[in-house]
């Protein structure tokens, strides 16, 4: 039998580094060890890729999806069915950090085609994923550079590259982004055939050197002729771009810091972490990889449990993993992208440039509604899958009198810390049936709604809404 | 090329039918079709998630001339309709390869009945795909997660079944379209198996359409098949965006790749619609549009005219097979 501590400390890094794990997954990997397993996590390329030919098979329509939420759901299924959980993650991660939405782009293919560039390259050097987003048709389009020219510069991309993607407010001046804005005149996107009556195109990046300012450039204290990936080779140098870069990451797989644009005002709450990661990223010649690689088997990180808001993509994915109804192609998936909605994260569609207020601001009185009625009615249901095998488990231990119950479901669905309140209640909850019984067959369908119930109570707790 | 020449064949591109609709005049995510009496053609759109699931009548000349189906599980729904035939007095038949059973509609669409049950029993279902008739008005199944063929009569009585799970001769994973010959020989597109199978009446095992050692002719999720008075084998390979040709024996004649170089009618009407859309295609490469995208079923009708159906683009492509074809000089 595995630790307990070791399936916790799992458990932790599957919430973070994928989207949560059954028990028999946990214990398996544990198995395996823990370092094993962020390797694994880290070379996704090693696993299989969701296959597409039965996606698009079985959803025709997810294939260059006209609009939202089909869009959407086809990335929910992926999340839910994926083999690669940090590959996904990672993809969740540039999706929040480089923020480019339909509400402008109007174009849910080409958003999607910047989700696949996100799984290709989220893990690999940062230098050549800044490359790939400037490339981006989705990104050109959302940031106005098809309308940065050679004799009239369009400030929009250069601004937000430095402010929001690469190193934050305080790093740059207005010249810089002035400069940087003529380094990148000429990378458009080609003109494309229009959207309907035969379904999508896409679109094409296309650079033209003929719109391109070809003149001298003084940026960051550097001066040169330069294109647009000199501007991404000098920013990535700078001091402030591993440490922007490395707050994010802290923030989004270690423990909420406050929202991005009081960054400039208000230092890292683990000063240290930061450091680790910067040396990371340094040291590796701006490796994605390497930065995980050390948070993940970091102090910092292994203490940080429960210490992180779910954003309403982990809920719903985290929870729909768990319930086991949604490992293979049925209707559906649509409804689950329309809960992240529902709940304040329409994927593909962040609210700005400056993406989605994370953390405490996830929730709020109506989103907090939605999180509890939607994973409660799913934990609830002992008739998916997920269920089941949840209540198998707890089968398997025998009668149960009603402190073991809840300690078993807690176990069974985590293993999930809960503050004494929350263990009151859920106490008082089993206590009212007294102990658990397998004895008869009434005994059995009255056992196994009472672990919907209080399973449907565990994922209605305030303790349930962190990872 | 309009034209193609290939091992003494001609395929001559004629015109394309259709365009996208969420309802009424168009297709969306259109997954079959069958020819009708009287020029009529019949459409099955898979639609997503809860809209667009029906089947249209449209005649060979455009013409709209309504639908049929909803989304649901009532009597006449689809959840994943998927393919469709029609039997010898022209009733309609549709698979839901979700809710595992064939729906029944008269030629003008009313509902006369459904039939099928989920399980692996013989005449139980699990994902029903492609549908075919055979001479004797008995309709062939393929029910692809139980990786056989199926044979039943019109009222839905098990007749027969053949295929399991493999890679062999003989054997299926995962198929999805179907096609009887005029000797009711049967040909089954092996989707996962990269292939197409063709089968006697009773399922023993003939030939297998597939391209040979060098990659010529490769097939990658091969989706509906379907025969020429002469023989030839017609193939879409949807994960190719093409169309393979072969001959009888198996050996591969050309590919066709979609040469919609004109837009359908329908699609014409919504393009002069719009001047924003016509100045747009002015300045684009339009080659994209003509070609397949998801070709997903083909049928050649009694004048050996071939038309495809394309998932992706929700229209009909049409070829015609020249019997008389002269011919060009080549130094014109």
């Amino acid at each position: 039998m595995p630790h307990q501590e070791d399936i916790a400390l799992m458990a932790h890094l599957m919430r973070r580094a994928g989207f949560g794990a059954h028990r028999e997954e946990l214990e398996a990997r544990v198995a395996k060890g823990y370092e094993a397993t962020v390797e694994e996590l880290l070379h996704p390329e090693e696993q299989p890729a969701i296959d597409e030919d039965i996606l698009y098979r079985f959803f025709p329509g997810y294939e260059g999806a006209l609009g939202p939420p089909i869009n959407q759901a086809e990335w929910v299924y992926r999340m839910i069915n994926t083999s690669r959980p940090l590959e996904e993650k990672m993809a969740l991660f540039w999706h929040q950090l480089f923020a480019t939405g339909n509400s402008k782009v109007d174009n849910p293919p080409e958003l999607t085609q910047q989700i696949a560039m996100f799984r290709e390259h989220g893990l690999g050097s940062f230098r050549d994923l800044l490359v790939e987003l400037a490339k981006s048709p989705a990104m050109i389009y959302w940031l106005d550079n098809n309308g940065n020219h050679a004799d009239a510069i369009n400030e929009n991309w250069g601004r937000e590259l430095m402010e929001l993607f690469a190193l934050g407010v305080g790093n740059y001046s207005e010249d810089d982004i002035k400069e940087a804005s003529r380094a990148f005149t000429g990378w458009t996107i080609a003109p494309k055939i229009p959207r309907n009556p035969l379904g999508r195109f896409y679109w094409n990046f296309e650079y033209k050197p003929e719109d391109h300012d070809d003149g001298e450039k003084h940026f960051l204290g550097h001066t040169g002729n330069f294109n647009g990936e000199d501007i991404i080779d000098i920013l990535v140098d700078q001091p402030a771009s591993p440490k922007f870069l490395s707050r994010h990451l802290y923030n989004f797989f270690v423990a909420d810091e406050p929202q991005v644009p009081a960054w400039d005002i208000t230092p890292p709450g683990d000063p240290a972490a930061i450091e680790m990661l910067v040396n990371a990223y340094v040291e590796s010649n701006y490796d994605i990889r390497s930065m995980l690689r050390v948070l993940f088997n970091s102090d910092f990180f292994k203490n940080a449990r429960f210490a992180r808001v779910k954003s309403p993509a982990e809920l719903v994915v985290g929870t729909a993993r768990m319930a086991g109804n949604y490992n293979a192609p049925r209707p559906g998936f649509n409804m689950l992208a329309m809960e992240c909605n529902w709940q304040g994260q329409e994927l593909l569609n962040p609210p700005s440039v400056e993406s989605w207020h994370t953390g405490p601001e996830w929730i709020d009185g109506g989103a907090l509604v939605r999180r509890v009625n939607y994973a409660a009615n799913l934990m609830g249901n002992i008739d998916l899958p997920g269920i089941k095998s949840v209540i198998a488990r707890i089968k398997a231990q025998g009668n149960l009198p009603p402190a073991d119950l809840v300690a078993a479901c807690l176990d069974a669905i985590g293993p999930l810390d809960v503050s004494e309140a929350t263990h009151g209640e859920l106490l008082a909850q089993a206590q009212d049936g007294g102990e658990l019984r397998w004895d008869t067959e009434e005994d059995q369908t009255k056992s196994e709604q009472r672990i919907g119930i209080l399973l449907s109570l565990i994922s209605a707790s305030r303790d349930y809404q962190f990872a | 090329m309009l034209t193609t020449v290939a091992a003494g064949r001609v395929f001559d591109y004629s015109y394309c039918i259709g365009m996208y609709g969420m309802s009424g005049q168009g297709f969306w995510s259109p997954q079959d079709f069958a020819f009708g009496s009287d020029g009529v053609i019949y459409v099955i759109s898979r639609g997503v998630e809860e809209i667009g699931q029906r089947i249209t009548r449209v005649t060979w000349d455009h013409e709209f001339l309504g639908q049929f189906g909803a989304n649901g599980s009532g009597d006449g729904q689809f959840i994943w309709p998927r393919s469709l035939d029609l039997d010898q007095a022209g009733n309609v038949y549709a698979s839901d390869d979700y809710l595992h059973r064939i729906s029944v509609f008269d030629s003008e669409g009313g509902f006369l009945s459904a039939w099928g049950e989920a399980g692996s029993g013989d005449g139980q279902l699990n994902g029903p795909s492609g549908i075919a008739f055979d001479s004797n008005d008995n309709l062939f199944v393929v029910d692809s997660h139980n990786s056989r063929v199926q044979e039943f009569t019109k009222e839905g009585k098990f007749l027969g079944k053949w295929g399991s799970q493999g890679t062999g001769d003989g054997e299926l994973n995962m198929p999805w379209g179907i096609c009887v010959d005029r000797e009711d020989n049967v040909y089954v597109a092996d989707w996962k198996n990269n292939r197409v199978q063709k089968f006697t009446p009773d399922g023993k095992f003939l030939v297998k359409f597939c391209g040979n050692d060098k990659g010529v002719g490769d097939l990658h999720g091969p989706t509906g098949v379907a025969v020429d008075s002469e023989g030839d084998v017609y193939v879409t390979d949807w994960g190719n965006h093409r169309l393979q040709v072969y001959g009888p024996d198996g050996k591969f004649v050309t590919t066709l790749v979609g040469d919609a170089q004109q837009p359908s009618p329908w699609t014409q009407t919504y393009i002069d619609a719009n001047p924003d859309i016509i100045k747009a295609r002015r300045r684009a490469d339009l080659e994209p549009e003509w070609r397949f995208h998801r070709p997903v079923a083909v049928n050649v009708d009694s004048q050996d005219r071939i038309v495809i159906l394309e998932s992706y683009r929700h229209r009909l492509q049409i070829y015609n097979k020249e019997k008389e074809y002269e011919e060009h000089s080549l130094n014109l």
